[in-house]
């Protein structure tokens, strides 16, 4: 059972793997024929929403590569791309439909098609909640109190992702933002805690707390296994209500009868630091953000997340469309290289080999 | 064996409220690996997603029909009340647009196009985005220029002969344009 267990969450793991032999997924990779015209519907129908016009198509199929390049420069260019951005975050985030909601994709959206860091989506002290109507972004401040740390301090998101103790907001940074369930750090060595799973987290054992709710509970599974990462994340969104206000102490409730609201002893052993990482301690929401910066997961998943989008593909998580590293590698490393800058990445995610051949 | 997957993702649901969307069926991915091939293969090629809701709406008015129409049994009435089923987002329970394609958002996107064609064949050619470009010659035939602008790339000579020999076998001329253009609009579009 135990050698069940670690094989199944190690096969959730991004780890890099060997290269496997030439095979016959390889052959049809290459049999693939570069075709503007199929691409350039395709890129319209993301990029703008609409199909290309009938001038577009014979500009491309006459031209070939330097015009479909010339249209993808186009489609950037639009104020369509506000939309269809403002559309895919929207999506990504699962936040939507009312104007408190509409800003935290909104604001991604301003990130995206401006000559702007997509990182500032986690670190931005100002110009949160902006507001989208009809292909424009009006900037805009959250107005929720405490200080403004990107998408994570935003009032829509933490009062849609309201939940006991705030574990939801934390998972909801995970997923979108990182690409993956928890748990989100797994240790290559095991450990036998007495249960009938090991643990394989990264942070000791004992790093949780095991009084309001026992977090080191091994009777059914080892809820440390996730929550030796989510514990250390949780207290810092947990002084958001359920409105999403910022609120000088802790303002989530506990799943116990009443509803009394968590303490940090609920999450953490006293003295024990915060972390958004086994290695990154975190003292408030800022460094957290930063932390997020800073993470080579994070650049990863923005583009493997564009990637699926102009690729057709569902979502990363929910939809377990996994985008091995070697295939967006290139990518990553422009993305990182130039700023982060989305705008110049769907450029080139556009243009890329494996884009424009079917 | 799928009882672990549950007890495991079960781990950070004890604290929740309400259960998030149903997450896919690690044998189902599987399987799909199987046969699809493997992520470095998959990751790398075109999928085929449904056309997305608020995509949808815009190819339909931006080649002549009216998502305004009050007829019930308009293309742009079943567009307007067919969000549901054609996979339109539903924010209020954290679930984003799906994109999968399903047996009743391909009939729901059918009807529309059945329903829309009359409006695409009168209205395609006066659009901006088709430059004057009808579906039709005089002489009931099928033209390429038109076609090309319905479908989103250029018609190559099998879209035209398959149009000619929708139209050739239809009882009448203008129910073979209607099933002609809900047909090469439905081939072209069941995949954005």
């Amino acid at each position: 059972m135990k050698a069940l267990a670690i094989a199944l969450l190690a096969a959730c793991t991004p780890d890099p793997v060997a290269p496997a032999a030439h095979d016959e997924w390889d052959d049809k990779l290459a049999d693939r024929v570069v075709d503007y015209n199929a691409a350039l519907r395709i890129a319209a129908l993301r990029l703008t929403g609409e199909l290309p016009t009938l001038a577009e198509l014979e500009a491309v199929a006459a031209g070939g590569q330097p015009a479909y390049e010339t249209q993808i420069h186009s489609y950037l260019a639009s104020p369509k791309l506000a939309r269809q951005m403002f559309l895919f975050w929207q999506d990504t985030m699962k936040l939507g439909g009312a104007p408190d909601l509409d800003s935290a994709p909104a604001f991604l959206a301003e990130l995206s098609t401006q000559d702007r860091s997509y990182l500032e989506a986690f670190t931005a002290p100002s110009g949160t909640c902006p507001s989208y109507q009809n292909m424009t972004i009006t900037p805009g401040d959250c107005a929720n109190g405490g200080v403004t740390v990107g998408v994570l301090t935003h009032p829509g998101m933490n009062a849609k992702m309201f939940s006991n103790f705030g574990f939801r907001r934390v998972r909801w940074l995970q997923e979108v933002f990182e690409c993956s369930k928890f748990p989100a750090e797994i240790a290559l060595t095991a450990t036998d805690v007495g249960g009938a799973t090991p643990y394989t987290g990264m942070f000791p054992f004992t790093s949780i707390a095991d009084s309001t709710v026992n977090f080191l509970d091994v009777s059914s599974v080892v809820c440390a296994n996730c929550h030796s990462n989510i514990n250390h994340i949780a207290p810092l969104f947990a002084h958001y209500d359920a409105n999403g206000q910022y609120q000088p102490d802790i303002a989530v409730p506990t799943p116990q009868p009443g509803s009394p609201l968590a303490k940090l002893t609920d999450y953490l052993p006293p003295g024990e630091p915060l972390a958004w990482r086994h290695d990154v301690v975190v003292g408030d929401m800022r460094s957290l953000g930063m932390a997020i910066a800073a993470d080579p997961a994070t650049a990863r998943c923005a583009i493997a997340r564009l990637w699926n989008w102009a690729m057709s593909k569902t979502d990363i998580v929910d939809g377990a469309q996994q985008v091995p590293a070697d295939t967006i590698a290139t990518q990553v490393d422009a993305f990182v290289a130039g700023g982060h800058r989305i705008h110049d990445a769907l450029f080139r995610i556009y243009t890329s080999d494996d884009f424009v051949r079917f | 064996m799928r009882a672990i997957f549950i007890v495991l993702a079960a781990c950070t649901g004890t604290v929740e409220y309400t259960p998030d969307p149903a997450q896919p069926d690690p044998f189902t991915t599987l399987e799909q690996q199987q046969e699809g091939g493997p992520p470095r293969y998959t990751s790398r090629v075109h999928g085929c997603v449904k056309m997305r809701y608020a995509t949808l709406g815009n190819l339909l008015a931006s080649r002549g029909v009216d998502l305004t129409a009050a007829d019930s049994l308009s293309a742009g009435a079943i567009y307007r009340g067919g969000e549901p089923s054609l996979g339109g987002p539903n924010f209020a329970a954290r679930e984003r647009e799906n994109i999968a394609i399903g047996l009743a958002t391909s009939a729901k996107q059918f009807d529309i196009f059945a329903q829309a064609a009359p409006e695409i064949i009168a209205s395609i050619a006066s659009r901006p985005e088709c430059a004057g470009a009808p579906l039709f010659d005089g002489a009931g035939r099928c033209l390429a220029r038109g076609i090309s602008c319905l479908i989103g790339v250029p018609a190559t000579p099998s879209h035209v002969d398959i149009c000619n020999l929708t139209l050739a076998r239809a009882a009448d001329v203008e129910s073979g344009k209607r099933l002609a253009v809900a047909v090469l609009t439905a081939a072209a579009h069941t995949c954005e």
